[in-house]
């Protein structure tokens, strides 16, 4: 007979506890508040399903989704390939690999607000050494203060410095526990080095790459600090991303049933994503 | 003149006796409200419950819970079926595709067309049959 020990349940509850408390609480929280109006004091008034609908048509709302679509999309085909062809360059064995590992890391563990904030020093105009650089040495019209494209373009930048290590590592970790003979069969066989990453080390890093992906799009979908520091949502909307525009609703108006509409249809949007990409890139495996 | 006076003062009195005994009724009482989904459960309380967002939740988690118990007691570990959209799913993998579906078909109804939201209503109910019967 079979026996089963459940005891590891009760190990689990103190994460489902505090689950509850930082994410089932907060959620049911949004939810009452976006069908309710309130001025503060905590008294609400009945407002039904009205900010979804405002919301919904709103064009600030649309205009800060398309925005946040873009940014995920840029961050998305510029890290992931960059973070692929990072891991397959380094070094497998010997004295370089801890320092390229250790630099690798470096970036991501700069918090935040810090990575905003050096940013923006280093590409101010006049006094950062990158905006002095540009502007001064090569002459190329460069200000993220004024100019939208140059803004977006500091943005993408400071995120791919900060984030494409996350890639790196991952695949990196993926590579590393390829055996040896994967090789061996593929030299004997005369593979090309693109065979060779076509159907040994792609397929290999796949898991590995499903967790980066997932993990990449869900972080620059929820991106929110480094933007917000670096340019404000400036100049004028051009970088309000979707969540810079949640808070200024939220915080900065106090609408506070309207934001957490917004915020439940940011987060609908953020499960489906994730949801499809996940079931996509599992699918093979199940069959 | 005099007679008003003394009539006047006769029947004030009168008239306040007569009030005083046929009793005051229901002036100046606050009306028994009637049960509402909208009114605040708990007023002054943060979370801002009402019945009608407690039932949501209430429906939800229930939901969760009984699939819970069939996968459990009924279905072992959730016979996994491939369906028509070629993905293999168990039971809770259908609940949640049926609510986030549902969301859906909400949010679309609320942007393009408006309230009020029976016809997505039916259609989210329609959505579940068929996630559950054929996905």
């Amino acid at each position: 007979m079979r026996t089963e020990n459940q005891k590891a349940w009760f190990f689990v509850l103190p994460v489902l506890a505090l689950v509850a408390f930082n994410a089932l609480v907060p959620m049911m929280t949004v939810v009452n508040y976006s069908v309710q109006e309130t001025f503060g004091n905590n008294q609400f008034f009945w407002e039904g399903l009205g900010w979804f609908e405002q919301i919904l048509r709103s064009d600030r709302f649309q205009a800060a989704l398309g925005r946040q679509f873009l940014f995920t999309a840029l961050i998305l085909m510029i890290e992931v390939p960059l973070g692929i062809i990072v891991a397959l360059s380094m070094p497998r064995k010997g004295f370089w690999v801890p320092v390229c590992l250790v630099l690798m890391a470096l970036p991501m563990l700069i918090p935040w607000n810090v990575v905003g904030s050096m940013w923006n020093i280093f590409t101010l105009p006049k006094i950062g050494l990158l905006g002095y650089f540009l502007n001064d040495v090569l002459g190329i019209n460069y200000d993220m203060t004024q100019q939208p494209l140059s803004a977006w373009i500091t943005i993408v930048v400071m995120d791919v410095w900060h984030w494409t290590s996350l890639v790196v590592l991952l695949c990196y970790a993926g590579l590393v526990s390829i055996p040896d003979a994967y090789y061996q069969a593929a030299k004997i066989d005369g593979a090309s080095p693109w065979s060779v990453f076509r159907y040994i080390q792609l397929p290999k890093m796949k898991t590995v790459l499903t967790i980066a992906v997932l993990l990449r799009f869900m972080d620059s979908f929820n991106i929110y600090t480094e933007p917000f520091v670096l340019t404000g949502g400036g100049p004028g909307n051009s970088t309000t991303l979707l969540s810079i525009d949640l808070v200024k609703i939220a915080l900065g108006q106090f609408d506070l049933g309207p934001a957490a509409a917004m915020s439940l249809i940011y987060f609908a949007i953020t499960l489906l994503v994730s949801w499809v990409f996940y079931t996509l890139m599992t699918k093979d495996d199940a069959q | 003149m005099r007679k008003l006076l003394l009539s006047l003062s006769l029947l004030a009195p009168s008239s306040a006796l007569a009030q005083a005994k046929a009793g005051w009724g229901n002036v100046g009482q606050e009306e028994p409200k009637g049960f509402s989904w909208t009114d605040p459960l708990w007023p002054d309380f943060w979370m801002a419950w009402t019945p009608a967002t407690l039932a949501v939740f209430v429906g939800i988690f229930s939901a969760i819970a009984l699939i819970g118990v069939l996968e459990v007691v009924k279905f072992r570990d959730g016979i996994e079926r491939r369906g028509v959209l070629g993905l293999s799913t168990t039971l809770g993998d259908r609940l949640f595709i049926t609510l986030l579906g549902s969301a859906y078909i909400f949010l679309a109804w609320l942007g393009l067309v408006g309230q009020p939201v029976w016809t997505p209503l039916f259609l989210s109910i329609g959505w579940g049959v068929f996630v559950f019967w054929k996905v």
